[in-house]
């Protein structure tokens, strides 16, 4: 970010409100362009993998190469469809929705640090941040079910609201865990401590719970399967989106793909190393000007591997059942994350006191 | 004590089950075979017995209308002049917009010359097309057209013109499945 001011400022002589402002649109500019390929790639990754563990080869035709162009073609698809409001809808909240779902969760990259200097705020509080923008997706969720005026979006939103709430619980405590670890909620502090320590994974075994407990309420927070509750197209329709039609609609696939990327994008910066290399055999984040932003591919293949996981998981297990999502959250996952801090805690006490 | 025991039990086979689970899809994922075919551009064995598009055998047909009459929903249309001893065709139509694929005209055929293919691929956006003529000529060689034409009897192209349109239609597949059959005769 600095590097971006410094360039308009320096370089092209503007002032310094003209540059800051230039310099956060580019930065975020970058960021949405980098999301919207990214989610492309990702629906196609998520049909491909669907596919091919279903012995099928999924998209083939579109764009040649084993059907690349399906997702552009798709969106372009979206985009000229009708966008269907129902006549008993509520028009505002209905319209706003899926604008408000998709900024919750877009608004939590601001403090993902994708390599070293390549983060648009360093937030104090940025572990914390992100948990808490990201909730601000339920709020579009339950407008989206309560306004389409159907009950099924009605089940759907409530089932949302429950679930999400509940699983941030055990996510955000699974989270303290390394934050105990690193002494800071600074995500570029995990980044630098990780390069001097090594993972975070490995610091003490009680991080393996912690991780555990977060990818499987994460996966809850996402609305990913087992835990597509909301959606539940078997039961729902479609959930709290089942109204939705053309571009809303799109959104709130897009959102699901984009949460996956932030959660992974934790999972790897609070976990794995974030754009640090295993045994930081090189030392990305100190490498010269250019060089540095290797740890962009480091932290993006990093990422893909866990998405991996996830889609991996979507297509094993089938949909769990309402109460059996709420005693996993509140009788396996929230005591289990409470014990990993503990014992993280504890051993960390041990060890260095 | 039994419901703790039945609590970490549950984690065990949560995992357990899930790490089972997820083997499986993984190997399905890596070294299981794809199962399904690219389908306009490969297909998979159609069997022989498949009651698809008719074919008529028009040298070996006796005009006797006996398939005519068995069809259930008499979507076959037969016409034709005898001149003496020479037959010539005007018709000999399946209307498939009325054709159930039953099968029932196969059988009662004396000289067994009428056969149901494999091509299955019908569809079509002009509902005037599903009326198929099946003859491939008029039944008259050159030298019948000849006598028949010094009687003044009414004029009929004596080419024997296959009927149907270009290349990708049903019925010129068709008229390519028989001669492909009547080279493997012989």
């Amino acid at each position: 970010m600095e590097t971006l001011i410094d360039f308009f400022t320096g370089t092209l002589g503007l002032g310094p409100t003209l540059a800051l402002s230039l310099a956060y649109a580019t930065a975020i500019g970058s960021l949405l362009g980098f999301i919207t390929v990214y989610a492309m790639f990702a629906i196609w990754m998520e049909r491909k993998v669907a596919a091919h563990i279903q012995q099928r080869f999924g998209p083939m035709e579109v764009g040649g190469w084993h059907g690349w162009a399906q997702s552009p073609a798709d969106a372009l698809k979206l985009m000229f469809k009708e966008d269907i409001i129902p006549s008993g809808a509520n028009k505002v909240l209905f319209w706003i929705a899926p604008a408000i779902v998709f900024c919750g969760v877009l608004a939590g990259f601001i403090a993902i640090p994708f390599a070293a200097g390549v983060q648009i705020v360093d937030i104090d509080l940025g572990v914390f941040f992100i948990i808490a923008i990201a909730s601000i997706e339920v709020i579009g969720v339950i407008m989206a079910g309560w306004s389409s005026n159907s009950k099924y979006s009605l089940f759907g939103a409530v089932r949302e609201a429950a679930q999400v709430v509940s699983y941030e619980l055990p996510s955000a405590t699974a989270l303290l865990a390394p934050i105990l670890v690193v002494g800071s909620f600074k995500l570029g502090d995990f980044n630098t401590y990780q390069a001097e320590h090594g993972w975070i994974i490995f610091s003490n075994p009680f991080m393996w719970i912690a991780l555990l407990v977060y990818f499987i309420a994460s996966l809850a927070g996402c609305k990913r399967a087992p835990f597509d509750l909301p959606e539940a197209e078997s039961e729902l329709v479609s959930g709290f989106h089942t109204e939705y039609s053309g571009m809303r609609f799109s959104f709130f696939g897009l959102e699901e793909f984009v949460s996956m990327l932030l959660v992974s994008a934790i999972t790897c910066t609070l976990f794995l190393g974030g754009y640090t290399l295993p045994f930081n055999f090189l030392d990305v984040a100190n490498l010269a000007a250019p060089f540095h932003l290797l740890g962009v591919a480091v932290l993006i293949v990093k990422i893909f591997a866990v998405i991996f996981v996830q889609m991996w998981l979507r297509w094993t297990l089938p949909r769990m059942r309402v109460d059996q999502v709420m005693t996993m959250g509140y009788k396996y996952l929230l005591p289990w994350a409470l014990f990993a801090v503990a014992g993280t805690a504890v051993w960390h006490v041990w060890m260095e006191g | 004590m039994g419901s703790v025991r039945e609590y970490f039990s549950n984690i065990a086979n949560g995992l357990g089950s899930t790490a089972k689970g997820m083997a499986i899809t993984l190997r399905h994922f890596t070294s299981e075979p794809i199962i399904t075919v690219q389908y306009p551009k490969e297909s998979l064995p159609i069997p022989p017995t498949y009651r698809g598009m008719h074919i008529l055998e028009q040298e070996k047909c006796i005009d006797c209308h006996l398939c005519a009459k068995a069809c259930p929903v008499d979507c076959i249309e037969i016409e034709s002049v005898k001149h003496g001893r020479v037959l010539e065709w005007k018709k000999f139509s399946i209307d498939y917009k009325k054709c159930i694929f039953c099968e029932f005209c196969i059988p009662p055929c004396p000289v067994d010359c009428i056969h149901m293919t494999t091509e299955f691929a019908l569809a079509t956006d002009n509902a005037d097309g599903m009326v198929e003529d099946m003859l491939t000529w008029t039944g008259l060689r050159p030298e019948d057209q000849a006598k028949l034409e010094g009687k003044a009897s009414p004029k009929k192209p004596a080419a024997p013109a296959p009927a149907g349109g270009g290349e990708g239609d049903a019925r010129s597949r068709v008229a390519a499945m028989l001669a492909k059959r009547k080279k493997e005769e012989g």
